[in-house]
């Protein structure tokens, strides 16, 4: 029975991240501590792996380490098709499989000049919306994981699957659809399905959604876990190019949707919901709200929805000729694809602009100083998924 | 006072939430006893992409163009075209595999396919301990579908 | 047959009544906690194991516990690891012993320092969690037990404090004379503040949620017994469960009239009230996020104890 541990070797603790990540010394005989938290961690998100220095519980230092979920999209994106590149985009970030797709078949018709009727046009904008709710809905399961609540996450769970119900009904898959094609949609929604969509969107207003404000995010202990943690400010977010509901929780109003207007946003009125001190409480609370207004501009899409095809003539094989960077507000922020097309049918070079990735570098900005349960806090309020930061 | 207030807040904010898992409590569960009850999937769901059989002559709808074959990302379907003996192309496959293990139903073999051969079935049990048994052959695949259309056709949209 | 032996055979008789019913208690309330958080998450939790409502998986857990590999790290401090499920367990059972589970009636409800043995053995499980921490060597199991130290310190204060007001209303440390004392009217009532602290620093003192940061899933995968498995990790499951029942039980003894009640017996009143208490934690515990160590040392030091010794004043006061 020892009490005492061996002094902390000289050598270098993690040879991917070089010598960021070393034992200090503190003074005082005291020493921080590395930690290694994840990737098999079960407040990660998947697969991430953060490399902590502790100094007791605080964080001294939070290195994120990348990379287990790498599926190399960019070069499979380039020996395939355009319209064969589709469901591989489902995949990068897996929870909002549309808004991906959407980025890429716009792209292409962007590069090819293909007009999508209108009919697809509303579709893809209620499919967007519809997506960004399930997403925002895994979120706040998670979230609640995160702070060590379980049943929100099982509620959210229960809302979901009515989502995926319809997803289900509409695309026939319900995780991973292959729905959206260059020029339009694959099919269209079957008869009854808008009604359904209604009644869940019902649902999730009377219901869901005062269901989870009133079991989590209202909860004393939620705020006061939340609140005052991560603070990210305003130029902090700007300067590292966050988007998504990590940049508006800082309180910069913008959405690419208002920004670029890429499907015709601008016929609805929906508000951008924005933070005030850009801590882990208000990015929550961006993302609870924008659950709302995904719902109203679902409420008035189905209102406008105009009779005709989904689908544009679209010649069987695309030999676009160009370079193209295109961009959609996906749940976690800007997803963009850039794309150089050299007159073949596939791309000469593709490159996928991954919110999460971008957001992940916000760790350490933001981790520094608080304590590891503020820290699985900051994690999920950033909200990665691991697909998408890897790619 | 403000610390009474504080403390309120809380206690309320906390007894509010009790009252949302309590009446999720007297809620009948959402579970599906998978085994027990079946899922109920609608009509395009995407199980995994079978071969059509033309019921009046018995006989496959492909004619092994491999269409299906070239717009597969993932390449999980050989075909192999079957000829007489002289050589000449008898416009029918001798072989049809997919590679289920690697197919991720995305449905593009269906879309390319220009003589309505393939069609994606509810069939979603595919499971099994090994992974060659999970190349499905043409008979596999026409039976899959005999099954999931007789289902059909008897009015169900069950598998 | 000497008196001696008499008295010796009746305890053993008592002892082994207990420990059967202390592990039957405990893969029961496995069970019923599964069921719980089941029906608070819309789901039907246990089923297939045993119809109606999977019944058997009560003993399927049991089995699978202790038939399960016992791994143990190569860097553990072999002799405190092994030891730490056991110092762990031994209080949890301990406690049953001053239970006063009907008039007279029980393993020794009548010990006139009960409560005092009470708190005295329940803070012995925190030698058992820090050895755990310790011995696992593993910087997970390290930081939950330094929390686990922190909290338990913090909650065993308000809770002897809560308890205080009790032992001056009934003049008495014995469970057996406080529950006696209570035939008329239910010590909740005139001791609700002492109530509201017992409740908050008891379900500290068992680390259960809000209060489970020793374990902490979501920061420290599983804190303090991250490294153990099979029957060892069994034991910690035990005494947190058995400390669950105790704490309840203990709770309506002190505030709720133990086995008073009119027209059925006084064990199963007893019983009744006990599994109320157990009901309501969990309950809790599927309800609410965890709270985060500072708030919680700030919660008991700050909050809890200052209303502890208010609420003794103000017993004192009265009974003056």
């Amino acid at each position: 029975m020892s009490l005492t541990r061996e002094p902390a070797q000289e050598l270098q603790l993690d040879p991917r991240l070089g010598d960021r990540v070393r034992v200090e010394d503190l003074g005082g005989g005291r020493q921080t501590m590395v930690m290694s938290m994840g990737p098999q961690h079960p407040s990660t998100h998947g697969v991430l792996r953060v490399v902590l220095t502790l100094d007791g519980e605080t964080v001294v230092d939070a290195q994120p380490d990348i990379g287990y979920l790498h599926r190399n999209w960019e070069k499979i994106a380039e020996y395939m098709t355009y319209a064969m590149t589709v469901p591989f985009s489902d995949r990068n970030d897996y929870l909002a499989a549309i808004t991906n797709e959407l980025a890429l078949v716009q792209a292409v018709e962007k590069l090819t000049g293909i007009d999508v009727p209108e009919r697809a046009q509303i579709l893809r904008i209620i499919f967007s919306e519809l997506q960004r709710i399930t997403s925002h809905l895994l979120w706040f399961g998670t979230f609640g994981l995160d702070l060590g609540a379980v049943t929100p996450f099982l509620h959210a769970f229960t809302a979901r699957e009515y989502c995926y119900r319809l997803f289900e009904k509409a695309t026939g898959a319900r995780f991973l659809y292959g729905y959206l094609r260059i020029g339009g949609m694959r099919n269209d929604v079957p008869d009854g399905w808008i009604e359904d969509l209604l009644g869940f969107i019902d649902q999730l207003e009377r219901e869901y959604w005062p269901g989870f404000m009133k079991l989590l995010v209202e909860n004393e202990i939620f705020i006061r876990r939340t609140k005052g943690i991560g603070v990210l400010s305003r130029e902090d977010a700007i300067a590292y190019a966050a988007s998504g509901p990590v940049l508006r929780g800082s309180g910069v109003r913008y959405d690419v949707r208002k920004a670029d207007n890429y499907l015709p946003y601008d016929r609805f009125e929906w508000d951008v919901p924005v933070g005030e001190n850009g801590d882990v409480y208000d990015r929550a609370m961006v993302r609870m709200y924008e659950m709302l207004e995904s719902a109203k501009i679902i409420r008035q899409a189905v209102k406008e929805l105009p009779d005709g095809p989904v689908m544009a003539k679209v010649p069987r094989a695309i030999r676009p000729y160009g370079e193209v960077y295109h961009r959609v507000e996906g749940p976690r922020g800007e997803v963009g694809v850039y794309l150089v097309a050299a007159g073949d049918t596939n791309a000469y070079r593709a490159r996928w602009r991954s919110p999460c990735f971008v957001n992940l570098q916000l760790l350490p900005l933001l981790a520094r100083g608080h304590l590891v349960a503020d820290l699985v806090a900051i994690i999920g309020s950033i909200d990665i998924v691991l697909g998408e930061v890897d790619r | 006072m403000s610390l009474l207030a504080d403390i309120w807040k809380a206690a309320k904010s906390v007894v509010v939430g009790h009252a949302v898992t309590w009446k999720a409590a007297t809620r009948a569960p959402v579970t599906v006893n998978y085994p027990d009850e079946r899922p109920d999937l609608p009509k395009g769901y995407r199980g995994m992409p079978v071969l059509k059989t033309n019921l009046e002559t018995g006989e496959l709808n492909c004619t092994a163009c491999g269409l299906c074959a070239r717009s597969c990302p993932v390449n999980v379907i050989e075909v192999i075209e079957e000829t007489d003996e002289n050589g000449k192309r008898l416009r029918r496959p001798k072989v049809f595999n997919i590679d289920m293990s690697r197919c991720m139903v995305c449905n593009l073999c269906v879309e390319a396919c220009p003589f309505d051969a393939l069609e994606m079935a509810n069939h979603f049990e595919i499971a099994d301990y090994s992974v060659p048994n999970l190349i499905f052959n043409k008979e596999q695949l026409a039976e899959i579908w005999k099954q999931y259309d007789a289902v059909r056709l008897a009015g169900g949209e069950k598998p | 047959m000497p008196e001696w032996l008499v008295a010796a055979l009746w305890a053993v008789l008592k002892a082994s009544i207990a420990l059967a019913f202390i592990g039957l208690n405990f893969i029961f309330l496995v069970w019923l906690e599964r069921k719980v958080s089941a029906r608070i998450q819309y789901r039907v939790g246990p089923y297939r194991v045993g119809k109606p409502h999977g019944w058997l998986q009560l003993f399927a857990d049991a089995i699978k516990m202790f038939s399960k590999e016992d791994v143990m790290p190569a860097a553990a401090d072999r002799w405190v690891w092994a030891a730490a499920p056991v110092v762990a367990f031994t209080p949890a059972v301990l406690l049953f012993v001053i239970l006063p589970v009907g008039p007279n009636f029980g393993v020794q409800p009548d010990f006139n320092l009960g409560l005092l043995f009470l708190s005295a053995v329940s803070s012995f499980t925190l030698f058992g969690i820090f050895m755990a921490g310790w011995g696992s060597n593993n910087k997970y199991s390290l930081l939950g037990a330094m929390r686990a130290v922190a909290q338990l310190m913090a909650y065993e204060i308000p809770l002897v404090l809560a308890v205080l007001g009790v032992v001056m209303l009934a003049g008495s440390l014995s469970l057996q004379d406080i529950v006696e004392a209570q035939k008329d009217y239910w010590f909740v009532f005139p001791q609700f503040l002492g109530f509201i602290v017992f409740l908050i620093a008891a379900i500290a003192e068992l680390n259960r949620t809000p209060f489970d940061l020793a374990e902490g899933e979501s920061e420290l995968v599983a804190g303090y017994f991250t490294e153990y498995s099979g029957i060892r990790w069994g034991m910690f499951m035990f005494a947190e469960y058995t400390n669950l029942f105790t704490m309840s039980a203990i709770a309506a003894s002190l505030f709720f009239g133990g086995w008073n009640g009119p027209i059925l017996p006084p064990v199963a009143w007893f019983l009744i009230k006990t599994y109320a208490f157990v009901l309501l934690a969990m309950w809790i515990r599927w309800t609410l996020p965890r709270i985060r160590i500072d708030q919680l040392l700030d919660l008991g030091w700050k909050f809890l104890v200052p209303v502890g010794l208010f609420n003794i004043l103000i017993t004192g006061l009265f009974l003056v």
